[in-house]
């Protein structure tokens, strides 16, 4: 039987285009630090780290876990990187999660950061490999074939990404950690901005952020903190290739088998019903409906209608990434665990403005690379 | 199957990046352009030459920023009779371990000195800066430290 786990600190920076007040050891101290108070905990009580962090590349820092042990109160301690390319930030809470729930660790810290300024991360994920496939423009030259697949197999009307991006600003304005606040968005400010892939358009991608986010967990002997734990129901990761013929991309195998896991684990049968809110890696506006139907939200083909029928907006039924979610900040080693970290903060009752009434049970997802790795936690307010 | 039947590519990398500094090390590197060194203060009253960002002991932030310097003593050095190239000196030099004064932490450095007898462990130096139009922010705005009353 496995140790109960539970989230007792979350800290984050002011997600920007550009920190450059900071060194990459002070952006992810500041989240660090942030988690510890929130915790009521210094860096002596913690008993182990876990970093995550996109690819290398993107700061050309290569291991900087190596250069922030000590940053982060690793010394005399085991740390760990974990690294599953976007979705890192979920799989870093996981392992660090996995670390208490076998019973090794107490108190774990785990951080994860991009400083997307050092460089341009839509280039780095760009450079051409001889014999390979190129990736052309970014992650939104790759997911965009995939979008208009989704399009023409659920017959979903072109107007439902522009929604998706007008209500995860909407919820951003809520949430003073977001990047991009945006009071005046409307479907026709999106509608205006520029064709980056067809059919994304500029304000149907997300920003370029900096920031870190980091989190305290804690086994059922060692709470402490200024607010309720956050206790972890469940949780599950899944791979898959990038590239393979048989592969469906706009519903992945792995997504399906990754939330029947940790639903099964959490009890959950009605993931709409059940959930009071799910924090979703929407980096494109339209990963929202092809994700609602991949996590079972609805049938197959269903998923835009639930974004249309307004289900999934902060007054909805089921409100997904009431933070303003990937579409609003984007520090891409950060955005998996800010997903897990939202939930979180949500069955706390500490998300302020955006905290979605009575939140009790919560879903936070993180994908990754070609739609190819993903990580999920259930957290409730209840012990499970 | 003949070795030329195997296919290869060239790839070749290459990345521009840039970076941010923070308030500790900006500091520091703000400080050599002016000329100066500037140390941090750890938890245990410790000054730590070149500054961390936190503390190597508690893990929490460092305290003030003193100036110390620029005369030092070496406490370890080697010496490099044939320099390469990329050396900071093209002339036999040393490269020495320096605790400038006020600091409790040793710096690495390169000492120009005419010869290894010269030097020792607890010889005195002192850092001789590029002139200030040279200087950009860097370790490499000192040119080297310089025995004290020597002739270098």
């Amino acid at each position: 039987m496995a140790e109960r786990c539970a989230v007792i600190g979350v800290g984050q920076t002011h997600h920007k285009s550009k920190r450059d007040d900071v060194s990459i050891a002070g952006l992810v101290r500041e989240a660090a630090k942030m988690a510890l108070a929130d915790a009521d905990l210094t860096w002596s009580d913690i008993d182990a780290v876990v970093i995550g962090k996109a690819p290398d590349m993107f700061e050309g820092n290569m291991m900087p876990e190596i250069y922030l042990a000590p940053a982060l109160g690793a010394v005399g301690k085991p740390m760990f990187r974990v690294h599953t390319a976007g979705s890192v930030g979920g799989s870093t809470a996981l392992v660090a999660a996995h670390l208490i729930s076998s019973g090794i660790h107490k108190r774990v810290l785990t951080v994860a950061y991009e400083k997307q300024s050092d460089s341009d991360a839509m280039w780095a994920l760009s450079v051409p490999q001889p014999f390979a496939a190129p990736l052309l423009a970014g992650a939104g030259g790759y997911f965009a074939p995939h979008i208009r697949a989704y399009m023409r197999r659920s017959g979903a009307p072109e107007y439902i990404g522009r929604m998706v991006a007008v209500k995860d600003r909407k919820n951003a304005m809520r949430n003073p950690y977001a990047h991009l606040h945006l009071p005046d968005i409307d479907m026709k400010m999106v509608e205006d901005s520029m064709m980056l892939w067809d059919p994304l358009r500029y304000l149907e991608a997300c920003p370029s952020s900096d920031g870190a986010a980091a989190m305290v967990l804690s086994s059922e002997d060692a709470i402490s903190g200024h607010y309720p734990p956050a206790w972890i129901h469940g949780m599950a990761m899944r791979s898959e290739p990038t590239m393979f013929a048989g592969r469906d991309q706009i519903n992945p195998q792995a997504g399906r088998d990754c939330s029947a896991d940790v639903y099964a684990q959490a009890g959950i049968t009605n993931p709409r019903e059940q959930f009071d809110c799910a924090e979703v890696y929407v980096p494109f506006s339209w990963y929202e409906p092809m994700w609602l139907e991949n996590l079972g939200f609805c049938d197959l083909g269903d998923g835009w209608k639930l974004t249309e029928a307004g289900a999934t907006a902060f007054d909805g039924d089921i409100p997904w990434n009431a933070s303003g979610g990937v579409l609003s900040s984007n520090p891409i080693g950060a955005s998996g665990m800010l997903r897990f970290l939202e939930v979180a903060m949500q069955v706390r009752g500490q998300a302020g403005e955006h905290q979605v009434d009575g939140a009790k049970l919560a879903l936070g997802q993180a994908y990754g690379g070609g739609s190819q790795f993903f990580a999920m936690w259930v957290v409730g307010s209840e012990k499970p | 199957m003949a070795d030329s039947e195997v296919l290869h590519a060239e790839h070749r990398l290459e990345y521009p990046y840039s970076r941010s500094t923070g308030p500790i090390i900006g500091a520091f590197l703000t400080a050599l352009r002016d000329g100066r060194f500037l140390g941090a203060t750890g938890s245990n009253g410790s000054i730590i030459v070149p500054p961390t960002e936190y503390d190597p002991i508690t893990s929490d932030d460092v305290g003030e920023l003193v100036e110390v310097g620029p005369g030092g003593v070496i406490s370890s050095w080697a010496w490099v009779s044939t320099p390469l190239r990329k050396h900071p000196l093209q002339t036999p030099f040393a490269w020495a371990l320096i605790t400038l004064d006020g600091a409790d932490t040793a710096m690495l450095h390169a000492v120009d000195a005419a010869g290894p007898d010269d030097l020792a462990t607890g010889t005195r130096v002192t850092a001789r800066f590029r002139p200030a139009s040279e200087r950009i922010g860097s370790m490499a705005d000192i040119e080297a430290f310089v025995v004290e009353g020597g002739a270098a």
